[in-house]
């Protein structure tokens, strides 16, 4: 009877839960975008080794964050984590352009995924603030977003410390997610 | 016999799936006339038109009409993220050109990016429907008044219609649809695009 009255109230109230996972590569940026989320507030972060998650109640949804330790060797333990993703945020330093091609080949990797076919891609171009950085529409074309053809995707140019395009970013994924289109 | 052909009939025709681009300049209201067409078509509601953010990407819609299935593209129409629509000629079906009928100090913009599209060679004899959009606002050209401002040159011998339409009220949208999914079904286009697709299955990722 309890079960159905939470159902009744979360469902008159819009309130829906959803798993994100934050991936990139080492140094993109996703702990800050998490702990920036979760708390409003930029905390001094050192490498991720395994996983940091939080829960960030935004618009009615209750994101369920994982953001996953981006170095080459723990990368492949990314998928352990796929189950039951209803999407992705793709981190992206935009001013290391060595690396751009990286982290190009790993997010068509991640796309690939048979558990992820579903999920929605939203890409934070981060790091906006250091000099040299690509805009959204370079990042586009660098990480090719273009061959995404069946599935929803939005790019939005960050700067996590300083807390700005992360909310508008979550703002798409929450309609995106609310509209019920994968 | 009867049974067998129309079992090759709807073998050969049922599963179209067509791809349709829709594009136009920023604050054309492309996605908001997407998800009109989601609430139109399809049981899933469309988001409320205040919901609707500038598109920086893409949006996909999928509807069925009659035997056809339609998965629409809706790509972001700011002048940054033009350059990437070039990347969904090859296997668009047909094309969409959203043009906000009340801005007139637009059109040429709107023109501009339309006759560069046009002139792609991806988009070679792809069925192209303009629209001429937010038909519910008082200052809205008719969609004959916008045809004869473009002054589209060169569209002879492209399948192409101009009609109003509203993304907010919905007028017009059944109308387009109904005429989009006739030309594509005849289109050589069409035919081009199943035989490659027969030949070389594109993954999607």
């Amino acid at each position: 009877m309890g079960i159905l009255f939470t159902r009744m109230f979360s469902s008159v109230f819009g309130n829906k839960e959803a798993r994100i996972l934050v991936l990139g590569l080492d140094n993109a940026g996703k702990t800050t975008i998490l702990y920036r989320l979760q708390m409003g507030e930029v905390v001094s972060t050192i490498p991720t080794i395994g996983f940091n998650v939080e829960t960030v109640q935004y618009n009615n949804i209750k994101f369920q964050v994982w953001d996953l330790g981006g170095q080459t060797s723990i990368r492949p333990y990314w998928r352990c984590y796929f189950p039951n993703t209803q999407a992705v945020i793709y981190v992206v330093d935009s001013s290391d352009t060595d690396r751009i091609g990286v982290a190009k080949e790993e997010f068509h990797a991640i796309l690939e995924e048979e558990e992820l076919k579903g999920a929605v891609v939203l890409i934070f171009a981060n790091k906006q603030d250091l000099p040299g950085a690509l805009d959204d529409a370079a990042v586009t074309e660098a990480l090719e977003l273009h061959k995404i053809k069946s599935r929803q995707w939005a790019i939005f140019k960050t700067c996590a410390v300083k807390g700005e395009g992360l909310f508008e970013g979550l703002d798409w994924l929450s309609n995106t997610l609310k509209s019920g289109s994968g | 016999m009867f049974s067998l052909m129309s079992g090759l009939w709807s073998y050969m025709f049922s599963k179209t799936e067509f791809h349709v681009l829709i594009l136009g300049i920023d604050k054309a209201g492309k996605t908001t006339f997407l998800e009109k067409l989601k609430t139109i078509y399809s049981i899933s509601e469309g988001l409320p038109h205040d919901r609707i953010v500038p598109t920086v990407g893409l949006n996909i819609g999928r509807i069925e009409v009659s035997n056809a299935k339609i998965v629409f593209w809706d790509l972001g129409g700011q002048p940054g993220l033009r350059s990437i629509w070039e990347k969904y000629y090859e296997e668009a079906h047909a094309l969409i050109y959203l043009i906000d009928a009340a801005c007139p100090t637009r059109f040429e913009d709107s023109k501009s990016a339309l006759e560069k599209a046009l002139r792609h060679e991806d988009l070679h004899g792809a069925p192209l429907l303009i629209l001429a959009n937010k038909q519910d606002l008082p200052n809205a050209v008719s969609a004959e008044e916008l045809d004869r401002y473009l002054d589209l040159k060169k569209l002879d011998e492209r399948v192409y219609m101009f009609e109003a339409v509203s993304g907010y009220d919905g007028r017009g949208i059944k109308e387009s649809i109904e005429w989009l999914v006739g030309v594509m079904e005849r289109s050589k286009r069409t035919e081009t695009l199943r035989a490659r697709a027969g030949y070389t299955p594109v993954p999607n990722s």
